[in-house]
């Protein structure tokens, strides 16, 4: 008895990653980390726009879309390790709440 | 050429001119030469009293051909409107030219003339030469703005302008300290006043409905009523307004309480103190008095007050005009005194003798003040001449000592001089109201009161006569200690103040402008009082009429159409009238005499230390003092504790409450903004998750058109609704669900409706207003009515109401007037949906009110519900349809 792999699967997958994925964006301290959990995010949402174009299969808008957002997420992750970088510099460190400057 | 429509255009151009002038003056004067500024600023005002002149006799042959009260009018422009209630009151700046208005123009354009005139030799030497000819000019367009005003508001912009002009001028040479500090005074006192002349014109705009002063005097006799302040009923209306008027009159015409400020007035140039502090604006009270007649006269009481306080104002100036030693301060309490005798005929109801009085005032005042300027100028005395350090003056310099000396006679009530017949008129006047109070007592002490003064003013401007023009002249050898300051407010002077100084050893003799205008005044001193010849004419028992008037009364007999005059009646009258007379020359008399025996034959001096009586006489009866220790510093205290107050309550807690407050806040809204970024994305999450949760539920704002019984109602489209209606909310589904149906139209009948409105139209705000009607009472108040019904809380009047009663509406209309279907409503009306009720200016439309409602789904499956409700009017149902209606009505029992 096989397990039937449909669009609520693929759904949940992506939920669940995601909420990793916000998870850790939200609770560590380690800009890399988080830099990777925005990764994570934006991958899960890829998921699920892939899933969906399974259902709307005269254009193909949700799998383009998928590659802009993984374009859209190498920009992202060299502008933020530049980021990274130039917070190491500044402060000797990647944890986010050393980079407070601006506050209030 | 329409010659009338000259003299209209002339009206204005006596106001424009001098007020061109003063533009003129004041921006181009101090650039231009000085006989520029001479022409603009003498011209202008010859230019005004020709076209006065030419207006004057229009008006004389007006009145030969149409009667008494013609009036020439100007209608300049309309300057705003008020609205009290719903009555308009338009502000329309109208200029008017009638006998009153005409005389006073004369006066002020003549007058006016001959000092400009003088000031070009009097001011010839002053730096501020432009400056003063333009305050000058800015002053008589202001005097006649405030003479020719049709309406009290365009009055009272003259009676303001004069107002400022007058302290511009006191105020000329302000270097000097306490010169500018009188200029201050005098504002200040008349501030006093001018809030109670802008009292007075409320009450009788409140009153009358009108600012108009005909449409005032016309409704004159209506103003006996009783006027409230609030629920307080503070007296006849007559009385409050007069009184208040007169309040205004005391501080501009310096009577009791307020006259302190004229004296010191006396700082400003000579030619103003004759300009505007003797002959025109402190005259301005009386005119306003003349103008109102018929309201002063509607209050015996007002009256009364009036010219009891005008005698003693009479009284008290003239007691203490015996012993100052100021030419111009002796002269400046004599106006002070003249002006009393002007409010003592106001207040006995002798209008005409007030303004007569007015008249022949400003010739001899004027010519007094001038010639008093023009000593000074001979010898040399800066701000004021003290008669203790004049004398002999009447060789050296003649054409002021006669001019002076028929003044004197004038002032002093000698007969055949212009102030004798002025005086007798005042004095029979007060006599005559013996019979217009109940108590006769009062008109006889007024005609005491004010031959005592006479007999005073007679004796102190005679004594100032002897002392300068008599004698030998003291200043080249003696060095008078100064006994007095010759600065205003200062009571006790210190010694060897500035003033201590001999004048000129050999004092010019003026030029001919000077002398000129001197003459011309002296002549008129003389000859002014001949235009009423009545008692002259009545004492020696010789009865013609001349140029139509009656006994030779001219001056009654013209300003007819205009003043009301109280008239006496009964046996005796004749008789009265020689006591006046006789009362009057007795005082003259005894004045003259007495001055003549100790300062001409006697040779007596102003003594060097006075004692007693005199000295409180000196001191002006310590009424500034009073003012200083009362008023002033009671000012000062309450300033000091306003200051407090703004230091310590609005500064110290106020508004650092507030402060501490708004940094409270922004601390809380700062905390966020802590710089660790897990903190600002946690709270992005929890606003992203209370949007998305406002989604998932569908949202809706039902709303309703209704155009009679036909209501279309409308909501607002979202992603993925759904909507059924339920358009007589009966709570059974119309519709199906449907993704169109965001709008639906329905035509309600009688069983839909569910309860009854009023709808308010053509109120005063010109918006219609809905009023739902539950189960109490609509009671309509005055301001919903507006004019036609008007709160009567004396007779218990009550206003019409409605009420709801089973399926009608109960229209009690009480003691208003109102129409129902084109015809007057009966005292209970039951009117239905679609009727009209007019109740006063407003209309009363009876309306149903219908409901429906609706469900909204979404996506989600979740499910909104809304209901609303609006106002519909049916027609009106005819007798027909109500007889049809009235079956399922009561079998279906709807609701």
């Amino acid at each position: 008895m096989g397990i039937e792999i449909g669009l609520g699967e693929y759904l949940a997958l992506a939920s669940v990653i995601f909420g990793i994925g916000a998870m850790g964006f939200l609770t560590r301290r380690n800009m890399l980390i988080q830099l990777m959990s925005i990764e994570l995010m934006l991958n899960s949402v890829n998921v699920m726009l892939v899933a969906f174009n399974r259902y709307m299969p005269e254009n193909h808008t949700g799998q383009i879309f998928a590659f802009f957002v993984i374009a859209v997420a190498a920009a992202e992750a060299a502008v933020g390790l530049a980021i990274v970088i130039s917070l190491f510099r500044l402060k000797q460190t990647v944890e986010t709440d050393k980079a407070d400057a601006l506050r209030h | 050429m329409d010659f009338a429509n000259i003299a209209d255009k002339a009206l204005l151009w006596i106001v424009l001119l001098p007020l061109f002038g003063a533009v003129i003056n004041g921006v181009f004067g101090r650039f231009a030469d000085k006989s520029m500024v001479t022409l603009v600023g003498v011209g202008s005002v010859a230019g005004a009293f020709v076209l006065s002149l030419f207006s004057f006799f229009h008006l004389v042959g007006l009145k030969g051909a149409l009667g008494d009260d013609v009036a020439i009018t100007n209608e300049v422009y309309h300057w705003f409107s008020l609205y009290l209630g719903s009555s308009e009151i338009p502000i329309n700046v109208t200029f008017v030219f009638d006998s009153l208005s005409g005389i006073m123009a004369m006066v002020v354009t003549g007058i006016g003339l001959l000092i400009h005139i003088y000031s070009i030799e009097y001011m010839a030497d002053d730096p501020g030469y432009a400056r003063f000819f333009t305050y000058l000019n800015l002053f008589m367009a202001s005097m006649l703005i405030l003479i020719f005003g049709s309406s009290m508001p365009v009055m009272f912009v003259g009676w303001e302008g004069v107002g400022l002009c007058s302290y511009l001028l006191i105020g000329f040479w302000y270097e000097n300290g306490s010169y500018a500090a009188a200029g201050k005074k005098a504002f200040i006192v008349n501030r006093i006043g001018d809030f109670g002349v802008l009292l007075g014109m409320f009450v009788l705009m409140m009153a009358t409905r009108s600012l108009e002063f005909d449409d005032i005097n016309a409704a004159a006799s209506s103003l006996g009523t009783p006027f409230y302040f609030g629920t307080f009923e503070l007296g006849a209306t007559a009385t409050v307004a007069s009184l208040l008027l007169f309040l205004g009159c005391t501080g501009k015409s310096a009577q009791i309480p307020l006259f302190v400020w004229l004296p010191d007035a006396m700082a400003g140039p000579t030619p103003v103190s004759a300009l505007i502090h003797a002959a025109t604006m402190v005259t301005s009270g009386v005119y306003l008095a003349c103008r109102l007649s018929p309201v002063f006269m509607e209050s015996a009481t007002a009256m009364a007050v009036i010219a009891v306080v005008g005698a003693l104002t009479a009284l008290v100036a003239a007691s203490i005009a015996l012993v100052q030693n100021q030419m111009k301060r002796i002269l400046a309490y004599s106006t002070v005194s003249q002006l009393g005798f002007m409010f003592a005929a106001v207040g006995t109801g002798a209008f005409t003798a007030g303004i007569f009085h007015v008249y022949t005032h400003a010739f001899f005042k004027a010519c007094l003040f001038l010639g008093a300027g023009a000593v000074m100028h001979a010898v040399h005395a800066h701000g004021d001449a003290d008669v203790r350090k004049l004398g002999g003056l009447r060789t050296k310099l003649p054409v002021i000592h006669w001019t002076f000396l028929v003044s004197c006679l004038a002032i002093s009530g000698f007969p055949l001089f212009s102030g004798w017949f002025s005086k007798d008129e005042i004095l029979l006047g007060a006599i005559n109201a013996t019979m217009f109070w109940e108590q006769a007592w009062l008109g006889w002490l007024v005609y005491v009161i004010l031959v005592a003064a006479a007999t005073m003013t007679a004796f102190y401007m005679f004594r100032l006569y002897f002392l300068v023009f008599w004698g030998t002249y003291r200043s080249a050898k003696v060095e008078v200690e100064a006994e007095e300051d010759s600065s205003p407010g200062a009571s006790i002077p210190p010694p060897g103040h500035e003033d201590d100084h001999g004048y000129d050893p050999n004092p010019h003799r003026p030029h001919a402008a000077i002398a000129g205008v001197l003459s011309v005044l002296g002549v008129g001193a003389i000859v002014a009082g001949t235009v009423n010849l009545e008692p002259l004419l009545h004492l020696l028992h010789v009865h013609v009429d001349i140029a139509g008037a009656e006994n030779g009364n001219i001056w009654g007999t013209w300003l007819s159409g205009t003043v009301v005059h109280f008239v006496p009646a009964g046996e005796g009258v004749g008789a009265l009238s020689y006591l006046a007379a006789v009362g009057g020359t007795l005082a003259t008399a005894t004045g003259i005499g007495l001055a003549y025996v100790w300062y001409f034959k006697e040779g007596r001096m102003p003594m060097a230390q006075v004692t007693g009586f005199a000295k409180v006489l000196m001191n002006k009866w310590y009424v500034d003092e009073f003012y200083d220790a009362t008023i002033v510093r009671g000012s000062k205290a309450l300033a000091v504790f306003a200051a407090a107050i703004d230091k310590y309550l609005i500064d110290g807690i106020l508004a650092r409450a507030s402060a501490l407050g708004v940094s409270l806040i922004s601390w809380l809204a700062t905390r966020p903004q802590n710089g660790v970024m897990h903190s600002y994305a946690a709270l992005m999450v929890v606003g992203l998750a209370v949007i998305g949760w406002w989604f998932t539920h569908p949202h809706t704002n039902l709303d309703g058109v209704a155009t009679r019984s036909d209501v279309t109602w409308t909501t607002g489209r979202g992603l993925g609704y759904e909507y059924r209606w339920d358009i007589d909310d009966d709570g059974e589904a119309d519709t199906e669900w449907s993704a169109e149906g965001n709008s639906a139209s329905h035509t309600y009948g009688h069983d839909d409706w569910v309860g009854y409105a009023l709808i308010f139209d053509g109120n005063r705000t010109g918006e219609s207003e809905e009023i739902f009607l539950d189960d109490s009472v609509v009671v309509l108040t005055e301001s919903d009515i507006g004019r036609g019904w008007e709160a009567d809380p004396e007779a218990g009047t009550t206003p019409p109401s409605f009420r709801v009663d089973e399926d009608e509406i109960v229209f009690l209309k009480n003691d208003a007037r109102a129409r129902v279907r084109g015809g007057d409503a009966e005292v209970e009306e039951r009117l239905h949906p679609g009727d009209t009720v007019q109740v006063g200016s407003l209309n009363v439309r009876i309306g149903a009110v219908v409901r429906a409602s609706l469900e909204v789904r979404n996506s989600f499956g979740n499910v909104a519900r809304d209901t609303s409700e609006v106002v519909i009017q049916p027609a009106p149902r005819t007798r027909e349809v109500a007889a049809l209606e009235a079956v399922p009505a009561t079998q279906g029992g709807a609701r």
